[in-house]
């Protein structure tokens, strides 16, 4: 049987995966530990793709599963375990690189270990939970961006400039060259040691999660966080308004204006939850999701009603 | 290389700088602008803006030196484009009136006006002007980008369910980047070699037209597709409510521009008293 159609068998009619957890326990299957040089690997790739992939709809989702990898295959032997894996990093992430990213690759990867451990030692009830780790990843990677941007781009990155910004004025190369290579390794070493400290705190974390007996209320209160969250950042990302008005005897009516005074942000919640029932409906059907959305707002717009 | 002749007088455009400097300058200009040159600086900008080089091209995005050393090098005189690089780096930073509106992406200012402001006699500040439209033609390039990316995710799922790596990479780091390039390399090529005028003619008509309303429209309609699919697969129906807790205090709070840290403190809260208050005390 190939691997192709190993997977299959697992795969369901959404095309989700729901691996069997219990080949863990073979022994071909035990995970590897995660060095300190697979966490230099996960954040140099995580580095290189950051916004490569940028879409309107996973936003930087592509870059963090390709950050990911190496660490993914090296916890998960088993093929449908390893694309179940790749399938739950590829979901809706957006954040900074190297304070939200390199952070949440190290939180990341310390929990798919602790997780791929506990499911080779045959004690998958304890297991740190899918859903826990997505729910960390939603409810950090905001508020981690907003520090990153504000030092990174906002501060870090003008010191440099504004110091060695004479030598570019005296007609210099250096000033462009150096300028970029201090941000460039500057930053870059920090996203790193960001990198390791989420390892170790996420490692002691999902340590005492397992091991104590509060693993449903911090289950619960991620899922509060991560939704709560999903929902601020809904607001920022999502942009569906109106622009349709017309006028009746003189008088000016313009939709935006009626809806903000009915509830404001109706709209792009309307088309956050229309699709949400759609795949609750029927079924996680991605692509036909997309399309369905895409041609709806070119045709509204089309109309200009959007 | 005299190309731009007959196209830029034929061109009647809106921007005032145009009109007022005429278009003499711009024939002087772009008879030392090769095919070579133009493509070469095009190709730089094009890779900037495609992310290729990772965070790195945050600052190569943001910045205008590194583009403003590589436009020196094509044209062969460094020490000036450093100068002028450095002067549109100060009026990015706020610390040099710019006169107007800024060019929306750096780079792409950068790389129009030091060669403009090599082969001319413009000041900086004129150069950049001149970069206004093209910078905001580039920026719907960037959103562009995003777009068709959009549709590249449909392969990459396909890599992720096939546990297949290299299809993984090729959609998620090789396609994009193709689609990068082929956006931005004709724009700066196009405004390089035929000059801006051209480019600028073009942004009048299309910013007004349906294409860049459609583009709008759908680019800030998608996002909410990536949200829908993380609801279906970590949302707890239950919890579904600290979802439109999060919305509405955050739509509602708007103007207070309360930031996303502080938001973060109020859900942790929600997820604390939302655990105090679910749990049955055991003392």
């Amino acid at each position: 049987m190939s691997e192709k159609e190993y997977i299959k068998r697992f795969t369901d009619s959404e095309g989700m995966i729901h691996a069997d957890e219990s080949v863990m326990q073979k022994k071909e299957n035990f995970p590897e530990k995660i060095t300190e040089k697979d966490l230099l690997v996960a954040y140099s790739r995580w580095w290189w793709a950051n916004e490569v992939p940028h879409t309107y709809d996973r936003m930087l989702a592509p870059s963090f599963l390709f950050g990911m990898i190496p660490i993914l295959k090296k916890l998960y032997k088993d093929p449908a375990m390893k694309a179940e894996s790749y399938q739950r990093h590829l979901l809706f992430f957006n954040t900074q690189c190297n304070w939200g990213g390199g952070t949440l690759t190290g939180i990341a990867a310390s929990l798919e270990e602790e997780r791929a451990k506990s499911l080779a030692k045959a004690e998958g009830k304890s297991a740190i939970d899918v859903k826990m780790i997505n729910n960390t990843k939603v409810g950090l990677m905001g508020p981690l961006a907003g520090i990153g941007d504000a030092i990174d781009s906002g501060t870090v990155q003008y010191i440099i400039i504004a110091i060695l910004l004479p030598l570019s004025q005296a007609g210099n190369p250096l000033g462009a060259l150096l300028t970029f290579l201090i941000f460039v390794s500057l930053t870059f070493a920090y996203g790193l040691a960001f990198t390791r400290l989420g390892y170790k705190l996420g490692r002691n974390a999902a340590k005492e999660i397992m091991t104590g007996t509060k693993m449903k209320q911090i289950m619960d209160s991620l899922g509060v966080l991560g939704l709560f969250m999903m929902g601020v950042l809904s607001s920022q990302y999502v942009k569906v308004s109106s622009s349709l008005k017309f006028s009746v005897q003189g008088k000016e009516f313009v939709i935006q204006q009626i809806l903000d005074k009915i509830l404001p942000g109706l709209l792009p919640l309307l088309t956050v939850m229309g699709l949400y029932f759609f795949f609750e409906k029927k079924g996680l059907k991605i692509t036909k999701g997309m399309f369905l959305l895409t041609a709806v707002l070119i045709i509204l717009a089309l109309l200009r009603i959007l | 290389m005299n190309v731009l002749n007959s196209v830029s007088k034929s061109s009647g455009n809106s921007f005032p700088i145009f009109q007022e400097s005429g278009v003499e300058w711009i024939q002087e200009v772009y008879m030392e602008m090769t095919v070579t040159k133009a493509l070469l600086i095009a190709l730089w900008v094009a890779i900037a803006e495609s992310r290729i080089l990772g965070y790195a091209s945050l600052t190569l995005r943001f910045s205008p030196l590194m583009t403003g050393l590589v436009c020196g090098i094509v044209m062969g005189n460094v020490s000036q484009a450093m100068m002028i690089s450095a002067t549109i780096q100060l009026i990015y930073m706020g610390s040099v009136a710019a006169g107007g509106t800024l060019p929306s992406e750096p780079a792409i200012a950068t790389a129009i006006a030091v060669p403009v402001g090599l082969l001319g006699n413009l000041k900086p500040a004129e150069a950049v002007a001149i970069a206004v439209p093209i910078g905001l033609l580039g920026s719907y390039l960037y959103q562009l980008r995003f777009f068709f990316n959009t549709f590249v995710t449909k392969l990459m799922d396909e890599g992720a369910r096939e546990g297949n790596e290299k299809k993984l990479f090729f959609s998620i780091m090789v396609i994009p980047t193709i689609i990068s390039i082929l956006l931005f390399t004709p724009l700066i090529f196009v405004t390089l070699y035929f000059g801006a005028p051209i480019v600028a003619e073009l942004v009048t008509k299309l910013s007004s037209g349906l294409a860049f309303h459609v583009l709008n429209v759908v680019g800030g309609g998608l996002a909410a597709l990536g949200i829908a699919i993380i609801l279906h697969i970590i949302g707890k129906k239950q919890l579904l409510l600290f979802f439109f807790l999060g919305y509405f205090l955050s739509v509602s709070l708007k103007p207070l521009e309360i930031n996303t840290v502080t938001y973060a403190i109020f859900g942790a809260i929600a997820a604390g008293l939302y655990i105090v208050f679910t749990t049955k005390d055991n003392k």
